[in-house]
């Protein structure tokens, strides 16, 4: 019995799913395209189903893509009719794509933070203008998460501001509703403020990165300037949903961080280096240096001043980029195979307005991402996108960046359940609220963010994007 | 969690056992307990125990035991690589100078207990002890939040650069 466990089932159906298209002879799709199929299958089961992590399964897709569909592998060492096989350093050379370094340097400046208790810092000097009524403090915990969040990984915010909130939620009464939202504020700002900047979450990569395959580069303070008035509007109706579900009970809470900023030599150069950092990032129109060339910048001087050492380097999340570049290679040979093309044509998209297109990605994604990594749904849903507009099939008014955006952004809303996003995973595992209270409070944030991003897709961002 | 992290508690009186036990019932969904009553006994239930593939995440050890005394396994467990990182807590009445600077020294005594102990001195060791254990050897803290020092077990969490998905 032991060998038909869900791992193992997950494992055999990818397999399977793998072989099908060497074996059945698809229409209108070329040769390589079967291939491609066979790779998107066993990626798409191994991320969905997670046999194995979905930074090893994005490692396999890379494999798999040198070996069989690039000009080195087996199969197509010369360009045919239908496939011009890309060379393999197409496929391996996603892990040093732009945006890959970008969030590098994003890694590299957390990192810094943490060791020196910037993030730490930051968040006791924000936090006092909030004073001490439930509802102000709440705001301020979300704003601080969204603003840190937008900077350093969503999950690793969250587990910083839950050394903020424990000591909190040990003084308020058990029957106090207020304990909930405070444990719910934290992951769900973090997932909103995620959304802010291209580094802010790995979805953010793979938007950014699938549009910059197609000549459109999206700079540091347009993405910004895209995404933070969404970010701004979710984060005030999330505050509201929250403490109209759950209405605090105290009058008061003391809050109480306590520590000062370092002032060693040290810390100041980390400081220096990531105002420098986020200064020159958030005034490329100013200088036009591109943000992931000032990106070598955090990587260089925190390694050059041993401010990170060799520990540490080995210490960044390595894998997030592994899983974001798998994802950015897969795009590349769905492209090319001509198979991204083939799925879309499967679908009669002139029956689809622009309004329900926007809709129908958002939903698609939001769905998704509520099950599976937001990163995954992004990856397997921004292909189609592509394909959408270069073969013309949605008709003229088609905008790629616009739905991209909305594919990237809706898998940000996703937070109804624990297994939704690392940050709901770690507030859940705090025994102060029962899925219900998140399910019933994430579908509601989750719904308003989807009005949310077709109204910005409608009306505001086609005003920055043309 | 597939692998087990159990507590053991060595001691040869049998109501000192059972107020132990008794006092840290509550840890046990999250903690195995397991039991012996003298040094003999408790090497053969971590024998078991390592052969299953768990691990001993602290042990709750007296000092006089029929036969080898406690301090005298608690060596063994520092020299034997499988247990080296078990937290490990003397519990004693009577230990002398020299026995407790041996555990010390030799052992790698993490805390001392003295009998009678209260049950908040207790607990509060036990969530210590196996915080620390948990923040060295597991990878995955979550399952560990609701039972022992949650801020602690974010604090290392935040160390450790976690990635979104």
């Amino acid at each position: 019995m032991k060998y038909f466990t869900k791992d193992s089932v997950s494992i055999l159906l990818g397999l399977i799913g793998f072989a099908i298209p060497f074996f059945v002879s698809i229409p209108g799709l070329s040769e390589a395209g079967h291939v491609a199929l066979s790779i998107f299958i066993i990626a798409a089961v191994f991320w969905m189903l997670e046999p194995v992590p979905i930074y090893a399964t994005s490692m396999l897709v890379i494999l798999l893509q040198v070996f069989f569909l690039s000009k080195q592998g087996v199969l197509f060492p010369k360009a045919t009719a239908q496939y011009t096989p890309n060379s393999y350093t197409e496929f391996i050379g996603t892990l040093a794509n732009p945006i890959i370094i970008l969030f590098l340097g994003g890694f590299v400046l957390a990192a810094a933070a943490v060791k020196f208790d910037l993030d730490k810092n930051i968040t006791r000097v924000l936090l006092k203008p909030f004073g001490s009524r439930p509802k102000f403090i709440i705001l301020g915990l979300m704003v601080v998460t969204a603003l840190l969040s937008g900077f350093m990984s969503n999950t690793a915010t969250t587990a910083m501001m839950m050394t903020v909130i424990l000591p909190i939620l040990a003084k308020t009464e058990m029957d106090d509703p207020v304990r909930i939202g405070l444990a719910l504020c934290i992951p769900f700002a973090a997932n909103i403020g995620g959304i802010a900047t291209p580094i802010g979450t790995p979805p953010n990569a793979v938007v950014i990165g699938a549009l910059s395959n197609q000549g459109i580069d999206i700079a540091f303070t347009e993405w910004m300037g895209l995404a933070t008035p969404l970010v701004i509007v979710m984060l005030i109706a999330s505050w509201v949903v929250l403490l109209w579900m759950f209405k605090p009970k105290t009058d008061s809470i003391k809050l109480d961080v306590k520590g000062a900023f370092q002032k060693n030599k040290d810390a100041i150069q980390v400081y220096l280096v990531f105002g420098l950092t986020i200064g020159l990032w958030i005034t490329e129109s100013l200088h036009g240096i591109g943000s992931s060339i000032i990106a070598l910048l955090p990587v260089a001087i925190l390694s050059l001043t041993g401010i990170l050492d060799k520990d540490e380097i080995r210490g960044l999340p390595w894998e997030v980029l592994w899983l974001v570049a798998g994802g950015l290679s897969l795009g590349i040979s769905m492209e090319s195979t001509g198979l991204a093309e083939w799925i879309i044509a499967t679908i009669n998209w002139n029956l689809f307005s622009a309004l329900m297109l926007i809709v129908v990605f958002g939903l698609v994604t939001i769905i998704m991402s509520n099950f599976l990594s937001h990163t995954v749904s992004a990856t397997l849903l921004i292909p189609l996108a592509v394909s959408l507009a270069t073969s013309g099939a949605a008709g003229e008014g088609f905008s790629l960046i616009l739905i991209s955006l909305v594919i990237g952004i809706s898998s940000s809303m996703a937070m109804i359940l624990p297994i939704s996003t690392p940050p709901n995973a770690i507030a859940m595992s705090t025994g102060t609220l029962k899925t219900k209270h998140m399910t019933k409070s994430g579908l509601v944030i989750g719904a308003f963010g989807l009005l949310m991003v077709t109204l910005y897709a409608l009306f505001y961002w086609p005003l920055l994007i043309n | 969690m597939d692998k087990k992290i159990y507590l053991l508690i060595v001691e040869d009186e049998l109501e000192v056992m059972d107020a132990l036990v008794k006092d840290l019932e509550k840890f046990e969904p999250f903690f195995p307990l397991e039991t012996a009553n003298d040094a003999v006994e408790a090497e053969q239930v971590i024998e078991d125990i390592i052969s299953e593939g768990n691990s001993i995440g602290l042990i709750l050890c007296d000092h006089v035991l029929p036969g080898k005394n406690g301090v005298d396994l608690l060596i063994e467990m520092r020299d034997n690589p499988e247990t080296s990182d078990t937290k490990k807590i003397l519990v004693t009445g009577q230990a002398g100078h020299e026995d407790t600077i041996l555990a010390i020294n030799k052992a790698d005594l993490d805390h001392y207990i003295a009998k009678p102990w209260s049950r908040e001195e207790l607990e509060e060791s036990v969530v210590r002890e196996l915080t620390d254990y948990v923040i060295e050897k597991e990878k995955n803290l979550l399952p560990f939040m609701q039972i022992l020092d949650s801020e602690k077990l974010s604090e290392a969490m935040r160390k450790k650069q976690m990635g979104d998905r």
